[in-house]
């Protein structure tokens, strides 16, 4: 009798290459901590914290979450197209992903230039330390996962990657993805709880 | 395949759907202006339905061993009950 | 060895064991002088002892990374070396400027020193680490500048790989940050703060890309894993290392009158500085686990383990120990900072040093591995120091301790002096492990000269 066949169960691997998955780990660890401590410091800083937080920029926040999820949705998009070899609508849906990755970035300018020009910096006050640090860290990590991506659009667009060897752009994906689970995080924690 | 099967395609297009419902419910309680366990507990919900559905369909972990399932669902999880406990004691 | 001017390396690491040799005296000297405050004075202030003990190691372990550099890169990069004659050149620059300015620190007072060298004319001296007089450190740059571009030249026309590419970046990371060593501004605040610029974003930054960068060459030698593997993990470390080491600078400015907010950038991105360092002790011992081959030179491999581990523990571990501001407020500046210093130096650049001239020199003495009974004491060595400078640690960390309850945390504190007088068997002790240190160092140099019969193998 042979049981222990039925009971293998065939699992995926991660998405993509293994080492942007170490680094994913350990870049939502940093999130992570960021996160946590900003949750407790608010704790000890209640007032502080409320009240500086009604004026910040709730409407480009919501819109850039909405950026942020649409791109995250046309880059599932181009992994889908080029696993099935569609290599041209693959890029496609690359630049458009690209496209509300750069919206998001022109947003986030105005709003960092709105509070600087209102001489806020990082010495403001706690909640600016934080609401800077923490945006500020995530706007960095959007530049990075644009460049990525800008990077895997140029080899889909010149037919680099095919239905059994498309690596590359799993991995840029994953990376953009985590980009959005943070904002996703971040965008209630900062902007709207109270 | 059923005949009830969706395409991977039309799947992601539906929970894009829910993501930018979800978060137009976030906005919602934010611009009304209402705080409280209430609002909090609606909102840090939906963080994690959203948060859920990045990591499995998104980022593609379902399917894939449990380790990193765990791994990943976890972080979400404890980042948001940290929080919850944060503001509930506040 | 694949390149005729890989030899080079031969003489950079002949001159950084003997500048070592020379580092540890001077550390035990020090160490006698804590406890018998006039051993050797007048010849031998403190104050000296202190300054040619840390240069001498800076210095050397600047020769064995550029020896390391010059092994490394024609190998990596399938071709000789750019300029040969350029590197021995500098070599003897180097070697020269090093020495002329170990006499002037013993032969001199310091301000006898700064007059002698101009350094009225641009002041750069009087801070540790950089006290070098400006012609000095001007000497350093030049040789800095022309070995960077006889690496980047090679690497640049050669074959490119990941191991050679970080390198190049941590070199010239190196070079880069060293310029900020000119900028001496009047304000004690904007000195400390750039000062931190060369100490920190060196050992905490680009070095740690030279450390991997090493570490994944001589672990793809010895253990014949796919390179693949192994840059991939390089990766990762080298991204880690840059993420929270940058904004981990922060952990020295909590209390030298920079803003507030250091407090907690420095705080939360430190406290992850050791995720890199952890990375690394996992990557040299899965790649050892993994090995398809058994290199006969089985000391490289013990130090390349020992690198990983001792890094993690003198950086990671001893470094997150004082590394948040609550804590750090009470540890600032006491024996907790000299044993996590003594540690991390001696776990991540001492011992990558150690482990690249254990796989390297042997091959440029015309063998794959030294003879069993050389590579027996080299490993007594190798126990001999490592041991001796975890107690080292231990001791300090002990002082260190004592040190801050009695002097900052006790309702009742005591002052600087009455407190180090009651740690002084502390001291003591760590004297012994010093002298234990020199032993092994000492048993280091003699298992280069022991014969015995080498083994056979391919030269990998
Ligand atoms: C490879 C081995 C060694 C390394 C990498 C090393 C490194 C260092 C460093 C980086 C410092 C400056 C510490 C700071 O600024 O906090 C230092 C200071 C010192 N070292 Fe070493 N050292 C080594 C071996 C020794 C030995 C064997 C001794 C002797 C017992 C010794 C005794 C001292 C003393 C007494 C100081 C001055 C501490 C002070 O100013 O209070 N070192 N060493
Ligand atoms: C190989 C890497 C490292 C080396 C060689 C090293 C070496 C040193 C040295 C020599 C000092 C004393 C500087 C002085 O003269 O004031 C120091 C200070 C310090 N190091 Fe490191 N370090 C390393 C990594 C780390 C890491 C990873 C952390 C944190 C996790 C850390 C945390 C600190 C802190 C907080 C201080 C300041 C101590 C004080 O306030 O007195 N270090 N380090
Ligand atoms: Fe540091």
């Amino acid at each position: 009798m042979n049981h222990t066949d039925k009971n293998i169960v065939q699992y995926k691997p991660l998405p993509g290459d293994f080492a942007i998955w170490v680094f994913i780990f350990a870049e939502l660890l940093v999130f992570g901590i960021l996160f946590i401590s900003y949750a407790f410091t608010r704790k000890y800083n209640l007032e502080l914290f409320n009240h500086h937080q009604q004026f910040l920029d709730r409407e480009t926040g919501a819109i850039n979450t909405v950026l942020l999820i649409t791109s995250s949705y046309f880059v599932v998009r181009a992994v889908d197209a080029i696993k099935k070899n569609m290599s041209q609508q693959s890029a496609r849906w690359l630049a458009l992903g690209l496209l509300c990755g750069a919206a998001f970035v022109v947003f986030k300018i105005l709003e960092f230039n709105e509070k600087f020009s209102e001489g806020i910096t990082l010495s403001t006050n706690i909640f600016y330390m934080f609401y800077l640090c923490l945006t500020g860290f995530h706007f960095m990590h959007v530049l990075l996962g644009m460049v990525i991506l800008a990077f895997i659009l140029v080899k889909t667009h010149r037919r680099k990657y095919n239905a059994d060897d498309h690596d590359g752009v799993e991995t840029g994906a994953s990376y953009w993805h985590m980009v959005d689970l943070v904002w996703i995080i971040l965008f209630p924690l900062v902007y709207i709880i109270r | 395949m059923t005949r009830f099967a969706i395409t991977s395609s039309t799947k992601a297009t539906l929970i894009w759907l829910l993501l930018v419902l979800l978060t137009l419910v976030t906005y919602g309680l934010g611009k009304i202006g209402y705080s409280g366990t209430f609002v909090i507990t609606i909102v840090l919900a939906s963080v994690l339905i959203k948060g859920h559905h990045i990591i499995a369909d998104f980022m593609g972990l379902r399917g894939t061993e449990k380790k990193w399932r765990w791994l990943m669902q976890g972080w979400l999880l404890l980042i948001v009950a940290v929080i919850a406990t944060a503001y509930r004691y506040s | 060895m694949k390149y005729q001017s890989q030899l080079v390396a031969q003489k950079y690491f002949i001159a950084a064991l003997s500048l070592f040799l020379g580092q540890i005296l001077f550390g035990v000297i020090m160490g006698m002088q804590y406890v018998v405050g006039d051993f050797l004075f007048p010849e031998i202030p403190f104050n000296i002892a202190r300054m040619v003990h840390t240069n001498l190691l800076i210095v050397w372990l600047l020769f064995a990374f550029m020896g390391a550099s010059y092994y490394l890169v024609p190998e990596e990069s399938e071709r000789e070396l750019y300029s040969p004659a350029l590197a021995n050149l500098m070599f003897w620059i180097f070697l020269v400027a090093g020495a002329l300015t170990v006499l002037g620190y013993l032969l001199f007072t310091y301000s006898e020193l700064a007059a002698l060298t101009f350094n009225e004319l641009w002041p750069t001296m009087g801070r540790e680490f950089l006290e070098q007089p400006t012609i000095t450190k001007v000497g350093i740059v030049i040789v800095a500048l022309a070995f960077v571009f006889n690496i980047g030249m090679t690497i640049l026309t050669g074959r490119k790989t990941v191991v050679s590419l970080v390198l190049l970046t941590g070199l010239v990371g190196l070079a880069v940050f060293f310029l900020f060593a000119f900028y001496n501004p009047v304000n004690v605040v904007l000195d400390k703060y750039w000062w931190w610029w060369v100490v920190h974003l060196w050992v905490e930054g680009v070095w740690e890309l030279i450390l991997g960068a090493i570490l994944a060459f001589v672990l793809i030698k010895v253990t014949g894993v796919d390179r693949e593997v192994i840059e991939k993990w390089l990766y990762i470390i080298i991204a880690m290392t840059l993420i929270t080491g940058i904004i981990g600078t922060g952990h020295h400015y909590f209390w030298i009158g920079t803003p507030d907010y250091w407090q907690w950038l420095g705080s939360i991105f430190s406290a992850m500085e050791p995720i890199p360092f952890f990375m690394m002790t996992l990557f040299a011992f899965n790649m050892v686990n993994k090995r398809r081959r058994d290199h006969p030179n089985k000391a490289a491999v013990l130090w390349a383990l020992g690198t990983a581990v001792m890094a993690f523990l003198g950086a990671g571990v001893w470094g997150f120990m004082h590394t948040l501001a609550p804590i750090n407020y009470y540890t600032h500046g006491t024996q907790i900072t000299a044993a996590h210093g003594h540690m991390a130096f001696y776990g991540a650049y001492v011992m990558i040093s150690l482990t690249m001239i254990s796989y390297s020199m042997p091959i440029m003495r015309g063998k794959v591995a030294n003879s069993q009974a050389a590579q027996t004491l080299e490993m007594w060595s190798f126990w001999l120091m490592t041991v001796s400078m975890v107690f080292i640690t231990l001791f300090l960390t002990a002082a260190g301790i004592l040190q801050v309850y009695l002097q900052r945390f006790t309702d009742t504190p005591i002052t600087f002096m009455q407190a180090q007088e009651k740690i002084e068997i502390f001291y003591w002790l760590r004297e012994v492990s010093g002298i234990v240190f020199l032993i092994g160092l000492i048993v280091y140099f003699i298992s280069f000269f022991v014969k015995g019969e080498e083994p056979q193998g391919v030269e990998a």
